[in-house]
């Protein structure tokens, strides 16, 4: 009885575990502190360009989450230099997502404006080390090229963001 | 009764758009003075013995594409945010067909000239309140080429860097026009360069203007900035009163002393609040380090001190003030 109460413990705790692992995956997927983000080269004039991944059930969900990445790291997180491009400063800081919660919850929703200033600069599926199959979905990096200047503006008109010559 | 309104609408308005307007700071890009050693435009001259050389900017702007290219980017972006910065070629030009001008100037009826001191005609030079320092080398890489850069935007009054950029570009075939790596370059120094500014003037609005005061004895003055006077049942030198006027007016008491003696007193790092009541209009309007020093110069003619003072501007964030004459 005793060694049949500890075996069924020890199934309890087992599959909690797996669950906990499981949900901790798709947390970290989904989250918006876990993506990468990498610059290309200097982009044209207004624009940057970026190589982002992307995470989601399936290849089109996870292309979605990378174009979405991508601009949320411009507004939010900055995007790192290489050794031919500077880094650049994230537009807004960190708090003002939560300041103005509703703003982005729409302008990210599916379908949302973010999507005004996304190209993606390879057409289809991206293949190959570009396309990888994890647990629960996939992982795709794209390369985008983010109408930076034009998002800034957005933010400058919306109200979010000061110009440079405000105040003067 | 309805055009009163609209009138009172109106003049609110303007009265609102005049108080919420800060002193522009005029931007200026100057290449570095290792840009024009390396480039051969420099002018040598002789001073006592000593070679001495001199950036040459009107031949270089002549004749060098490329640093025309990299100011051109820059002004271009800097418009785009609603900042244009000041061409130092046609500024040099200005001042050029300025002095051909005045030289010729005559009066109708008397046929007097334009009187301008030596220190005038000094001071009628190009200035600037943020100097962006360019610095660019195009190098060799076998048969490629790579353009290095550095920028920095300086605060002409404190010498402070308000924004540095350095990095490199890509990597291109030395068939490639050099034009298109300098744009390049630019592109990529833009976005940090301007979040540098950014923060700079964020800085200016929330703790005020930084501005330097320097006050300076003529040797006809009778006082020096040591001489003791009475004030509240003490004795105090004049150095120490004008101190603590510091204190007083400095936004947040924020300032330093930099050089204390009997004939100058430097203070720098005082910060000074973006509007103040002009004594004139009695209106609250922008001010700049002279607008500052209006009331201590005030203080200074009137008993017990009965001084000569002299104020010279030279721009929004230097002052210097003279005792014992103008």
């Amino acid at each position: 009885m005793k060694k049949l109460l500890v075996f069924f413990m020890c199934c309890t705790i087992g599959i909690s575990a797996c669950f906990a692992q499981k949900n901790d995956r798709k947390a970290s997927y989904e989250s918006w502190e876990n993506y990468e983000i990498t610059t290309v080269k200097v982009g044209v004039e207004g624009t940057k360009f970026v190589k982002v991944w992307g995470f989601g059930k399936s290849v089109d969900k996870a292309i979605m989450s990378a174009k979405r990445n991508a601009v949320h790291a411009c507004i939010f997180r900055g995007l790192p230099g290489n050794t031919s491009a500077n880094s650049t400063p994230a537009i807004l800081n960190e708090s003002a997502y939560a300041a103005n919660a509703a703003y982005f919850d729409a302008f990210f929703a599916p379908g949302g404006p973010y999507l005004a200033y996304v190209n993606m600069t390879t057409d289809g599926v991206p293949s190959g080390q570009d396309r990888r199959q994890v647990k629960g979905g996939y992982k795709v990096a794209l390369y985008i090229q983010v109408m930076f200047d034009n998002l800034k503006n957005k933010l400058e008109s919306d109200g979010l963001k000061k110009k440079l010559s405000d105040g003067f | 009764m309805k055009k009163i309104l609209l009138l009172s609408v109106v003049l609110f308005a303007a009265c609102m758009t005049a108080f919420g307007q800060a002193k522009k700071p005029i931007i200026m890009v100057i290449p570095s003075d290792g840009w024009f050693e390396r480039n051969g435009y420099v002018m040598e001259y002789d001073n006592m013995g000593t070679k001495v050389t001199v950036p040459d900017y009107e031949t270089a702007f002549k004749q060098n594409s490329e640093i025309r290219t990299m100011i051109s980017a820059m002004a271009d972006f800097m418009a785009k945010e609603d900042f244009p910065i000041q061409s130092l070629e046609q500024e040099l030009n200005r001042i050029k067909n300025e002095n051909a001008e005045m030289a010729l100037m005559m009066g109708k009826n008397a046929g007097g000239s334009i009187a301008e001191t030596p220190i005038e005609r000094l001071r009628r030079s190009a200035k600037a309140d943020i100097i962006l320092n360019l610095d660019y080398t195009v190098k060799r890489l076998g048969p490629n080429k790579q353009v290095e850069f550095n920028l920095q935007a300086i605060d002409a009054y404190s010498s402070k860097i308000i924004s540095g950029n350095t990095g490199t570009s890509s990597v291109v075939s030395t068939s490639t026009p050099s034009t298109s790596v300098l744009e390049e370059s630019c592109l990529s120094f833009k976005d940090n360069f301007l979040a540098g500014l950014q923060n700079y003037f964020d800085d200016l609005f929330t703790n005020g203007r930084e501005i330097s005061v320097t006050l300076m004895r003529y040797d006809t003055c009778p006082i020096d900035f040591e001489e003791e006077f009475s004030i509240n049942g003490g004795n105090y030198e004049l150095a120490d009163i004008i101190e603590a006027w510091f204190a007083d007016n400095a936004k947040e008491g924020r300032f330093s002393l930099d050089a204390r003696s009997a004939n100058r007193l430097r203070f720098n790092q005082v910060r000074i609040p973006l509007y103040a009541k002009n004594p004139l209009s009695g209106k609250e309007t922008a001010i700049d380090a002279s607008g500052f020093v209006r009331e201590l110069v005030s203080l200074l003619k009137n008993e017990p001190y009965n001084l000569t003072v002299g104020r010279s501007p030279k721009g929004l964030g230097e002052v210097w003030i003279t005792i014992g004459d103008k």
